[in-house]
């Protein structure tokens, strides 16, 4: 543990009442919460983690534990809806920690499921995301009204989301009832001493970016600036922020809309455009640094594909500069004479291919493009990036090293020094620069460049190809080369849609990648000849990797898709073979491993560890050898250091956060030594964006130091904060006084009024804003409607986003349809933000006519459709738990039983208090609802005959005409499942 | 009014009570006359509404009640057309939507003159039309259905659609994909793979 941790842990627990602390990102917050979850012991009652479902914080903080102390056995389960409500009880009377999840726990704490004198407190692991209104909110407020001895400690590493909005840091403190601030910056002074008393070693290289790359950056640049020019134009936003800096990061959509979103639904057009136009631009200035050449193209050409009639940027002027750049990374064009022909075939060569097949490449060459007029051929240029072959050389340099110091390791062996095992550690962005990066060490760059190549050209004829088939061989197997063998000759015919420029440049394409076709079929013929004998145990793993990583693409043809299947079964055909457990280790099996240690419970080392490679055969090619290379995606988000203890990284894409992991790790482990290089592409927003992200996070640390001087929390005699209900209250009742104003202004003893909600509204702040207004919530699950105010009332809210949506999906008609059905008064909330703008549109953009895609028309002909559906227009939360508790007034309250088997097929009995949005896979139950052929009577038998999507994606027609009950609807489905999609050229 | 001259059977039937409002220079898609009629507005055979402006029941605020106390119970729709012409909406629109709610008429708010009478116009001319632009009928066109499905996991956009389409050919393909195939997607990061991968791997009901 490092010891700024213990002062944080310290100074925390002398807060009985609990307390915030913010600290720099990469200062992991995980071996922090684990180190606090050592200290709790079953006396003091349970321990509750709220985390938020989708980060690696929990898994991080089950790693630590572990390894913090291994005999400690009380790692913190998770408490979910599965388990019955008895069973729950228990574990949370049981003082042990927990996982929960806030929606969870609310529900829990609401239906009294939950014995409040038993827990001991409550961990918030992401304070920064929290607002008054959300369920975290909710749930300290409950929780401190029936239990005020208990802590609640709030956690967040992100600063800047700290600081976003009026006050933040204090509104958030209030809502978790906090009184203390604990800030703990990276310039502080306890971590500074700690993390630069023994830095690590550290290399910085600055790789100079090739031409063209600069080329497109700078353009880059100049589109964005011409977006935020035309941006400040509009004179909606504040100029200040608008800086081409800022526009590196992501936050910076969020300024954006903080300030656009109350006026949102009265922009225009093109400024709504050019929001999401810097958005792609940004996206695109970062892949430049990430993605190789052929991917950045393919990339563009699939923006352009898929925004080119809307966007503002791709018209403008230097937004040419970036396509054409991007192409010339990769190829050009060459006019087919003679002379360039010669050059072509030396080209060709390079690709060891024999002279036999080249010739007759040519000649189809020249058959496709005779078409037009000046024909041309594609000339392939396949710059690769420069942070490559450095990589390469650091690589090299590290071994160079490593076998010096082997000589003098050998006699501190003997001391029992083993420190420094060797490890080399390579930190990317993603997983696929993992998985690129790796290739081009293995095999080598222009091998992996030739393959990305490959695979975009193959990837345009394929798809053509198949357009023409019309018929994809059922078998996922790989048939041979049967299918591929014919060489199908691209008639110009097809070409006649694309437009005239393009045309020749299609033209050359198309040719390209048929000859690649051709190629491949004797290239494989080369593959299999005997390659060069490196001798002994090296020489067998090549094969294999020549097998997985080479011939799924040569023989490909059948579709890209069909590659990992191919893949697969060569190399199952590698494991049959004879020693390979090397190969397992390298291959699909690991990444998928590692891809579900995210989410697996257990984290074992073995689950986590990376794709490693040896690599004699590499170091007899190339000559010089390398060290064996570990490779980590940081966007896993993985304890990778604790896991590996590497002694070498090289961090290829730098991240501020990853930085400091770094600096905590070597503080932990000072003896240790470690080098560090950086990969930096010199004067690129790489750099920028790297010490932007610093100075940020210290503006925000600064700024938080400032609000913290002068920070107002308000105390109860006993010393416990009063949150803000206290004055919320007081503010409600106002409103209510004027309703009883008829009883003389006395207050009205009524009964407490009651609302049944749906338990997937706890996604929704509108509970926690019921509750505050003094209603009694009961969640339960709801077929009909999402509100139930009253025998009568039933209520459906939509945000203005989901009304939209859900009048586009026709929801909305099919939900009010059945609401009608079973209530007497029937209503659609439409709720709008308090944020954003009380109003659908802007008056300009009513337009001259009536139109059936306005909303005007849309709720005219809900209206008409349903003469007895009552419409509300909120205001906001407040305004509409207001008009709830209106509405209310002379009703009778809902019934809880009768409630829920309201519109529950009979069939189906009645379902018991579940938890639905937690029973089901709702994303795939909406994406099947989605599909041609799926309707509301057969959704739930295709979902009862099949357990997941992928198997559905299996099923032959007969079977699924059975569980939809149609040939005519399964026939649509299958069709559209297996569609080809349409090419790109 | 017991019996429509058959020329008025296309327009609007406009109360006299609104000669002078400014809405009727906005109802310009149909035509409207002026007839005897005790509602503000008649919209059909079978629908018809009373305009009011905010500001106007603030001075007023028995005026609706009053109103929609006269009207006949022959109308199957009855529409209540809120001008919110005010700046501090939520007591004003509070008393008029439970008035609304509670006497069986449906509110519909419009933010200027324009608006307000674009409903009217919208009501009378799909007096008779079918409901199938809002049940869901969209665009046919392959690409539109397939962005329109895979779109239901979050985060992934009409670009992700593209992507993924090229790479794998087919949906079923796409459906098919490893993680890693996935990931070697450009632009789909890590947080959309896991999303796509559990929407196709993960069963339907996680517990049975």
């Amino acid at each position: 543990m490092v010891q700024f941790h213990e002062h944080i842990i310290t100074e925390l627990l002398e807060d009985s009442n609990g307390g915030l602390v913010v600290l720099s990102s990469g200062l992991s917050l995980s071996k922090l919460v684990s180190s606090l979850l050592l200290l709790h012991s079953s006396s003091e009652g349970t321990l509750l983690l709220l985390y938020p479902s989708s980060t690696s914080l929990k898994s991080n903080i089950t790693f630590h534990l572990k390894t913090l102390n291994p005999q400690f056995n009380q790692i913190p389960a998770e408490i979910t809806a599965d388990l019955p409500a008895h069973h729950r009880h228990s574990l949370y009377s049981s003082g042990n920690a927990f996982f929960i999840t806030p929606r969870i726990l609310i529900v829990d704490l609401l239906t009294n499921k939950l014995p409040t004198s038993k827990i001991a407190g409550i961990l918030v692991l992401n304070a920064h995301s929290l607002s008054e209104t959300s369920t975290e909110a909710f749930i300290v407020r409950i929780f401190r009204s029936l239990n005020r001895g208990a802590y609640v400690r709030a956690f967040s590493d992100k600063p800047h989301a700290m600081v976003s909005g009026f006050a933040k840091a204090e509104r958030t403190m209030k809502c978790l009832h906090v009184r203390k601030l604990h800030l703990w910056p990276r310039f502080q002074v306890y971590v500074s001493q700690e993390l630069e008393r023994d830095p690590p070693e550290v290399v910085d290289i600055r790789v100079p970016m090739t031409k063209y790359m600069v080329g497109i950056q700078k353009a880059i640049i100049e589109v964005m600036d011409a977006c935020l020019k035309e941006m400040r134009k509009t004179n909606k936003v504040d100029v200040e922020d608008l800086t081409v800096e800022n526009g590196l990061f992501k936050s910076f959509d969020e300024i954006v809309r903080r300030q656009l979103d109350p006026i949102w639904h009265t922009l225009g057009k093109k400024t709504k455009q050019l929001v999401s136009d810097l958005k792609t631009l940004r996206k695109l200035l970062d892949y430049l640094v990430r993605y190789d050449a052929v991917t950045y193209l393919k990339y563009l050409d699939t923006l352009r594909v898929s925004e080119s009639f809307r966007s503002v940027w791709i018209f403008a002027e230097a937004s040419y500069k970036i396509f054409d750049y991007a192409k010339k990374r990769v190829f050009h064009l060459v006019r087919s004479d003679g002379m360039k022909f010669n050059e072509l075939s030396k080209g060709v060569k390079n690709k060891k291919r024999k002279s036999k097949g080249d010739d007759k490449d040519i000649e189809e060459v020249d058959g496709t493009s005779s078409s037009s007029s000046n024909a041309l051929v594609l000339e392939e240029v396949l710059e690769e990036a420069p942070k490559w072959k450095v990589l390469r050389e650091v690589l090299e340099e590290i071994e160079e090293e490593r076998q010096k110091q082997g000589m003098l390791r050998e006699e501190l062996f003997a001391e029992g020094e083993d420190t420094d095992n060797g490890i080399v550690l390579v930190a990317c962005k993603d997983e696929m620069s993992c998985l690129q990066i790796e290739e081009c060490i293995t095999n080598s760059p222009k091998k992996a460049m030739h393959e990305e190549w490959k695979k975009y050209l193959l990837n345009k004829v394929q798809l053509r190809d198949i357009v023409n088939k019309k018929k994809k061989p059922k078998d996922p197997k790989p048939k041979g080369f049967g299918i591929l063998d014919g060489v199908t000759p691209i008639t110009p015919a097809q070409n006649a849609e694309t437009t005239s420029i393009g045309k020749q440049e299609h033209d050359a394409l198309l040719a390209a990648a048929s000859k690649l076709r051709n190629v491949s079929e004797n290239d494989h013929v080369v593959e299999d000849t005997p390659q060069p004998d490196f001798g002994g145990q090296g020489r067998g793993k090549r094969k294999r990797k020549v097998g997985i990583r080479n011939v799924p693409i040569v023989l490909d043809g059948s579709g890209v898709q069909n590659n990992d299947k191919e893949e697969a079964v060569s190399n199952k055909i590698g494991m049959s073979d004879s020693k390979n457990k090397i190969n397992e280790d390298e291959t699909n099996p690991v990444s998928t491993a590692r891809f579900s240690g995210t989410t697996d419970e257990g984290i074992s080392v073995e689950n986590i560890v990376l794709r490693k490679h040896t690599n004699t055969d590499v170091a007899a090619r190339n000559g010089k050898p390398l060290p064996p290379v570990h490779f980590y995606a940081l966007e896993s988000d993985q304890p990778i250091l604790d896991i590996l203890k590497p002694s070498v990284l090289i961090v290829y894409h730098p991240d501020m956060a990853f930085v400091r992991e770094i600096e905590v790790y070597k503080a932990e482990n000072p003896s240790k030594r470690l080098k560090v290089y950086f990969l930096f592409y010199e004067d690129s927003t790489e750099v920028q964006k790297f010490e932007a992200s610093i100075r940020r996070e210290n503006g925000a640390f600064e700024s938080l130091i400032r609000q913290k001087s002068m920070m107002m929390i308000p105390v109860d005699q006993s010393g416990h904060c009063l949150g803000l209900n206290s004055t919320l209250e007081s503010d409600l009742n106002t409103p209510q006084n004027s309703v009883t104003r008829k009883a003389g202004g006395r207050k009205e003893a009524d009964k407490e009024m009651q609302v049944i909600v749906d338990m997937r509204e706890f996604m929704s702040s509108l509970p926690n804003v019921l509750h505050q207004k003094g209603m009694r919530i009961v969640p339960v699950t709801l077929e009909v409607g999402d509100y139930i105010l009253s025998p009568l009332i039933c209520v459906e809210r939509k945000s203005i986003q989901d009304l939209f949506m859900s009048f586009t999906s026709g929801r909305l008609f099919h939900q009010v349809e059945t609401m009608v059905r079973y209530y007497r008064i029937p209503v659609l909330l439409i709720e709008f933000s308090q944020d954003k703008s009380f109003s659908f549109q802007s008056a300009s953009d009513i337009g001259d006519d009536v139109t059936p895609n306005s909303i005007i028309s849309k709720l005219s002909l809900l209206a008409l459709h349903f003469p007895r559906l009552r419409i509300i227009w909120s205001r906001s939360l407040h305004a509409t738990a207001e008009i709830f508790a209106s509405l209310k007034a002379n009703q009778d309250e809902p019934d809880e039983i009768k409630a829920i088997r309201v519109g529950v097929p009979s069939e189906e009995g009645i379902v018991e208090n579940d938890v639905r949005a937690e029973n089901y896979n709702t994303s795939a139950v909406e994406f099947l609802r989605r599909l041609p052929g799926v309707t509301d009577s057969n959704y739930r038998a295709i979902m009862d005959g099949c357990k997941s999507m992928a198997e559905l994606a299996l099923l032959p027609v007969e079977k699924l005409a059975e569980l939809m009950g149609g040939h005519k609807a399964a026939r649509t489905l299958r069709d559209f499942l297996d569609a080809k999609y349409p090419t790109l050229l | 009014p017991s019996s429509q001259p058959s020329q008025n059977r296309n327009s609007i039937l406009v109360s006299h009570r609104q000669k002078g409002n400014p809405l009727l220079k906005y109802i310009r898609n149909v035509r409207w006359a002026f007839a005897d009629v005790v509602c503000d507005y008649v919209l059909g055979q079978s629908s018809c509404a009373l305009y009011l402006s905010l500001r106007y029941h603030l001075l007023h605020p028995d005026y609706l009640y009053y109103r929609i106390r006269e009207l006949q119970k022959n109308f199957k729709l009855r529409v209540v057309l809120c001008h919110v012409d005010v700046e501090d909406v939520i007591k004003p629109l509070l008393e008029v939507t439970k008035t609304a709610l509670l006497h069986d008429c449906t509110l519909l708010c419009g933010w200027s003159l324009e608006e307000c009478g674009r409903y009217l116009e919208t009501i009378k001319v799909y007096e008779n039309k079918p409901a199938d632009i809002i049940q869901g009928q969209m665009d046919t066109d392959y690409l539109s259905r397939l962005t329109h499905a895979l779109t239901t996991v979050r985060h992934v956009n009409k670009t992700d659609v593209v992507t993924l389409g090229t790479t794998f050919g087919s949906l079923s393909n796409i459906m098919g994909a490893s993680m890693e195939d996935l990931a070697r997607c450009p632009g789909i990061g890590e947080r959309k793979v896991k999303r796509l991968f559990d929407t196709f791997h993960e069963p339907f009901r996680r517990v049975e």
